[in-house]
């Protein structure tokens, strides 16, 4: 009786999944695009205007880091809407759709709400000494943070029994990886022990990453290289948590 | 072969000392309309949910259309649909884009899903409201949007927990045409409801459930005799006494201003004169699954009302 599952249909549910709960809400919502392009430029703004434009490099790497755990972890805050109180998420438990996908949907959404905030963000990089060169060194910072806090935003919300629970989690873990970490300001700020410690964090290497493609200087002993190791771990660490520890089937 | 098998079913959530199911040994026969009745928090969708693989049992065993529902969930996922208790429609999508896109997920192609589509919305008279976003629709529209994501899907199993809720009479009439069809074309269905009426007019077998157990079940015939007497006459109250009409049958207050006789269609005559010589307005009709609900699950004589039970 049901139709003939083939190897494509994950990705076209996770599009399917992105259609309907990000471009037909903001096909009818248009105005959400700018409430939610604005935030990422607050700090920007506020940086650039107590630095006269001194620090507004690194504020354009911490803008758009920032922004990007914010579209990936606001991907938890959506889970736990649908799983608490439209109760959607149990149509989708009960059917053949995987936890992985509807992730994936989910997360997709989240990047079309965030789409004009990333793009200026990301044109500011280029446009702050980027070059061509390194645009894909920047598309690839951009889809491994987002990625890798997705899965986190999944994984988290998956434990929360409730909204409140889901939104307070959810904001912490955004200063623990967007504000303390030197990622709107350069990590010789800090002393030595909390250098090390921050390296510990994905959010450092991708602020060094854009930093370094815009023609910053890098710690010595930092390279691409080892940026790009942390990141690429802390992916598969969360998408592997999101798909083995995530609670899909309640409990 | 069964559409579910549950085996001494246990379910004790995190926290609780209490069972939300204790030991329920259910088996739904395919092809049929399985209802489970029971007061808020009896566990009916604790079972739903076990059934449905939504939730992990404590203990026990369930089979879905001859699979295990905890090991084997991904290919029980394949076979059927649901419709959760107090589900709510997204807000900016409409009733056609519910059912196209979920069609479209559960993996149908366009053509198929925009004829089921077409189909259902049709089926539950949601034609005229096709393009209009669920924000701007009536509470009982958002819930036949929920019905018909799920009765659009070719399950072959059909959980429905309290579909009607928030409806109105035409709108449940309409859902329970569509879910007889469900079956028609060989469909099995789990319903839970709390409205006895809809459990009369689909079911072919229900369980009562209370306090996570169940205490009755078998068609609507079965159930009816679990009150001894076949008929209930109401009749208000004012000047008659109790033990008066306690020599016709067992007597409820139904806390109305109206009391409710149950007892055998020969007394029917004698009472109905008694009511007429005092002036006082009376019914007579068939005991009800309502009737039996009440009596089985209703604590009625705490309430000094059923004096049948306490004798």
């Amino acid at each position: 009786m049901v139709a003939t599952k083939s190897i494509t249909l994950p990705a076209r549910q996770a599009f399917l999944i992105a259609y309907s709960t990000g471009i037909l809400w903001l096909r009818r919502n248009p105005s959400s695009l700018v409430f939610t392009a604005i935030s990422p430029f607050s700090l920007l703004f506020v940086l650039f205007v107590i630095s006269n434009g001194q620090y507004v490099q690194f504020a354009v790497a911490g803008s758009l880091v920032m922004a990007l755990v914010g579209y990936g972890l606001a991907l938890g805050q959506d889970i736990s809407f649908y799983k608490t109180e439209y109760k959607i998420q149990d149509v989708f438990v009960a059917s053949p759709v995987s936890p992985l996908t509807y992730m994936m949907g989910l997360a997709l959404s989240e990047l079309m709400f965030g789409l004009p905030a990333l793009t200026a963000l990301a044109a500011l990089v280029v446009y702050f000494g980027a070059s061509l060169f390194n645009i894909p060194l920047l598309v690839a910072t951009i889809l491994l943070l987002w990625s890798s806090m997705s899965a986190m935003g999944f994984f988290l919300s998956s434990h929360m029994l409730h909204m409140r629970n889901a939104t307070q989690v959810i904001s912490f873990v955004n200063v623990i990886l967007a504000v303390l970490p030197p990622v709107f300001y350069p990590i010789a700020n800090l002393p030595e022990q909390l250098q090390y410690l921050s390296y510990a964090v994905p959010t450092t290497h991708a602020s060094l990453m854009l930093q370094h493609s815009m023609g910053l200087p890098v710690p010595a002993g930092w390279s691409l290289e080892f940026g790009y190791a942390v990141q690429i771990a802390y992916l598969v660490g969360f998408v592997t948590l999101a798909k083995t520890r995530a609670i899909w089937r309640e409990t | 072969m069964l559409a579910i098998d549950a085996d001494s079913l246990t379910k004790v959530y995190k926290g609780s000392s209490r069972a939300a199911l204790n030991n329920v040994s259910i088996k739904v026969d395919s092809a049929k309309i399985f209802t489970l009745l029971g007061r808020n928090g009896a566990g009916k969708t604790t079972f739903v949910r076990m059934a449905a693989t939504q939730l992990l049992p404590t203990s026990g065993s369930i089979s879905v259309l001859g699979y295990d529902a905890v090991r084997q969930a991904k290919q029980v996922r394949q076979l059927i649909s649901v419709v959760p208790q107090e589900g709510r429609p997204l807000r900016a999508l409409t009733p056609w884009d519910h059912v196209y896109n979920w069609l479209q997920i559960r993996g149908e192609d366009k053509k198929q899903a925009r004829e089921k589509t077409e189909a259902v919305l049709q089926k539950l008279e949601l034609s005229e409201v096709r393009d209009r976003p669920a924000m701007n629709l009536s509470g009982g529209m958002k819930q036949k949007i929920l019905v018909a994501m799920a009765l659009a899907v070719d399950a072959q199993l059909l959980f429905l927990d309290e579909p009607t809720i928030g409806l109105d009479p035409v709108s449940r009439r309409q859902v329970w045409s569509a879910v007889k069809d469900w079956k028609a074309k060989g469909g099995s269905i789990l319903l839970t409801t709390h409205y006895m009426d809809e459990a009369e007019m689909l079911s072919d077998y229900i369980a009562i459930i209370d306090r996570g157990s169940v205490v009755a079940e078998g068609t609507v015939r079965d159930l009816r005799k679990v009150i001894p007497q076949n008929t209930r006459i109401d009749v208000a109250r004012d000047g008659l006494d109790i033990e008066t009409l306690q020599s016709f049958g067992s007597v409820v207050d139904t806390g109305a201003g109206t009391l409710r006789v149950f007892t055998f269609e020969s007394s029917i005559r004698e009472l109905s004169e008694l009511a007429i010589r005092r002036n006082l307005p009376f019914t007579v009709s068939p005991v009800t699954l309502d009737d039996v609900f009440v009596y089985l699950v209703g604590n009625i004589e705490s309430n000094g009302g059923w004096s049948q039970r306490s004798q």
